[in-house]
């Protein structure tokens, strides 16, 4: 393998990093039965805070933090709204992308190009970062990047294996039985609403920092449903998710490297291809067997304690 | 403390709510004003002038509301069906895409060209709706998440064409298609107002007159209450969801049509600014009612028109988006105010009554 793709994968999996936060995050929600539409507005403002953040502090990880903050407070909103007001998930998260575009344009409009002089430190992994071609695209990489594989292991383990995270998949399943069997459902949907907003928000803000090195105007540009799409396309699963993630970053990577090198292959077709992807994913899925595509029973719908059906 | 379900929301109650939340909504977005600088007043004295104040602004406002009207009633048709459409934007733009084709490629005689553009508007817009029904009838696939992506692969498609076999070869800057000729453009009703908005309303019309009086209506209104029902009676659900997204689409598609053969003549990135999200705002807020969609395209083009007025003032048009989405929210909330109040204590026998008045 040559240096080209060596430096295009190694890149590909910078630009999967803030999808697989942001997807897991979102994972998180729709697993209770919060769908939450407004990853991209939550990315927004995630970005713009912690872009400012180390701006002010040059400090990358406080910069994380405040995007974290920031995100949750989306998610805290969000989770509001749609559980204890148990407005409609679509119109909130609709709503909250523009929020989030609207403020962080606003509120952004002073940083808009100016340059953050740190950077995430590369840290080999002993050993495995010494091997050829995988060393350089895997393991050289920042602890942002590590921290986001290790999280889809988490989250993994923990959904799957755990008895919380069995309460949790309850509450997205079949919130009354949950509710009926001692599951606080509302403190849950609560906790993994802005559990997903926080992690948007980090996404966003390693998005500017590490990915776009800028802060800009609606700079996530349709990340946020990209991260969407991947928990769709993941069918739910969490490692599945990194794994696209992954795919998805070298389609962001080759974008850029071919334009670098000049070559006139039309843009828009390359941006069209996740959607595409995801579409053609689901698709085989259900033909195949038919287990894609569905997702937590309730996803989307509120849950009211006093309407039992 | 907790929230309890009313019996009935009294009609004065009805009426305050929503005043009450976009004065909030003005409100708070004022002080985000204030923060940037900015006098409150004088933006929302500018804003309703911009949008009200004149003849102009009649027309402005007028011209922002009939793709609202049709993307808002391509969700709020569907949703009395129990399905969610939110893929006007993309269906929006296929049917703009369509009607360029027809303008560029087919060159029909006289006045079938422009009827043949929005026909193929129509058509293209029913044609990209189908694309999600039909994994929903045959698989039972969300069609939230195709309609969602579908929009994607619209506007990237639609970027490809004004970039690439379309495009304006003068174009400098932001890329846009060769222009449509001239006399596929929509008859103007005043200086900057086409026919477009009749349209608009008359498909609003159209659309309230089979909700509310025929029997179509009444299936409709049967599908959505849940498939129970229509399984017993023996309605054929699955041609039904076919024609009803096919049908939302359709409406949406024209918007893209009426878009370009009214406004921008030309094919281009920005045809579509966010008309399809901002449709499915307008459907939510109108609570599907045909009348809402209409009254709320037109103030929900009023702030658009008043946007971009404040933005020619030099007050940033993320301003107005963050007042639109302030107001929204506090709109949505107040729908909650009418379904619910605050009780004090369990108040469990309260709760059992509500629900027996229901």
């Amino acid at each position: 393998m040559n240096g080209f793709w060596v430096q295009t994968l190694h890149q590909a999996v910078i630009a999967g990093t803030p999808l697989a936060l942001a997807g897991l995050g979102e994972l998180l929600a729709e697993t209770v039965g919060v769908l939450n539409l407004g990853v991209e507005g939550m990315m927004l403002i995630g970005a713009v805070t912690a872009y400012a953040t180390a701006l002010v502090t040059g400090n990358l990880w406080i910069a994380l933090t405040a995007g974290a903050l920031a995100g949750s407070l989306f998610g805290l909103l969000h989770a509001f709204l749609t559980v204890t007001l148990r407005v409609n998930q679509i119109a909130i998260g609709l709503t909250l992308v523009f929020l989030g575009a609207g403020l962080s344009g606003y509120a952004g409009q002073s940083i808009a190009g100016a340059p953050v002089a740190q950077s995430f430190e590369t840290v080999a992994i002993p050993g495995f970062g010494a091997l050829p071609v995988v060393g350089p695209i895997l393991f050289r990489q920042d602890w942002v990047v590590y921290g986001a594989g290790l999280l889809g292991v988490a989250v993994w383990v923990f959904l799957r294996f755990t008895a919380t995270g069995l309460n949790l998949r309850a509450t997205g399943e079949d919130p009354a039985a949950a509710d009926a069997a001692g599951v606080p459902v509302v403190a849950i949907r609560y906790l993994a609403t802005i559990a997903g907003g926080a992690l948007a928000g980090v996404a966003g803000g390693y998005f500017s920092l590490a990915v776009a090195h800028a802060w800009a105007d609606q700079i996530t540009g349709g990340q946020g449903w990209i991260a969407l799409s991947l928990v769709i396309a993941s069918n739910w699963k969490p490692l599945r998710l990194i794994c696209f993630s992954l795919l998805f970053g070298i389609v962001d990577s080759l974008y850029f490297s071919l334009q670098a090198l000049g070559t006139d292959f039309p843009s828009s077709i390359l941006a069209m291809v996740p959607y595409v992807f995801t579409l053609v994913v689901l698709a085989i899925g259900i033909a195949w067997r038919k287990e894609l595509g569905v997702g937590p029973a309730m996803l989307g719908r509120p849950y009211d304690r006093e309407e039992r059906i | 403390m907790r929230l309890e379900r009313r019996a009935q929301a009294s009609r004065r109650l009805g009426l305050t709510v929503p005043i009450v939340a976009v004065l909030l909504g003005l409100a708070v977005g004022g002080l985000v004003i204030r923060l940037g600088g900015t006098d409150p007043l004088l933006a929302y004295r500018t804003l309703f002038a911009a949008a009200f104040g004149s003849m102009e602004g009649w027309q402005a406002t007028l011209t922002q509301a009939a793709p609202l009207m049709l993307t808002g009633l391509a969700v709020a048709l569907p949703a009395r069906m129990g399905l969610w459409n939110i893929g006007g934007e993309g269906q929006l733009t296929m049917g703009a895409v369509a009607a360029t084709w027809v303008a560029l490629y087919e060159p029909l005689p006289g006045w079938l060209l422009p009827v043949g553009m929005l026909l193929a508007a129509f058509a293209a817009g029913a044609v990209w709706a189908l694309i999600a029904a039909v994994p929903r009838g045959i698989l039972g696939l969300n069609e939230i998440i195709v309609t969602l992506f579908l929009n994607y692969i619209a506007v990237d498609f639609m970027g490809f064409l004004v970039n690439g076999p379309w495009g304006d070869k003068s174009a400098i800057g932001f890329a846009y298609s060769r222009a449509i000729p001239n006399r596929a453009d929509l008859p103007m009703l005043a200086p900057s107002l086409s026919i477009g908005v009749l349209i608009a309303f008359a498909v609003a019309l159209v659309a309230g007159w089979i909700v509310n009086r025929t029997p179509a209506g009444m299936t409709m209104r049967l599908v959505g209450s849940g498939t129970h029902v229509s399984c017993y009676l023996g309605l054929p659900i699955r041609r039904l969801t076919a024609i009803g997204f096919g049908g939302s689409g359709a409406i949406a598609g024209l918007a893209g049509a009426i878009q370009l053969m009214g406004v921008t003549q030309r094919l281009e990135p920005g045809i579509s600014s966010n008309y399809g999200y901002c449709g499915i705002l307008v459907a939510f807020l109108a609570a599907e009612s045909i009348t809402g969609v209409v009254v709320g395209a037109i103030i929900y083009g009023a702030l658009i028109v008043g946007g971009l007025a404040l933005q020619g003032a030099g007050v940033p048009f993320d301003i107005s988006l963050v007042v639109q989405a302030l107001t929204i929210l506090f709109l949505v909330s107040g729908q909650a105010a009418l379904r619910y109040r605050i009780a004090m204590g369990r108040g469990a026998g309260a709760a059992a009554i509500a629900r027996a008045g229901r």
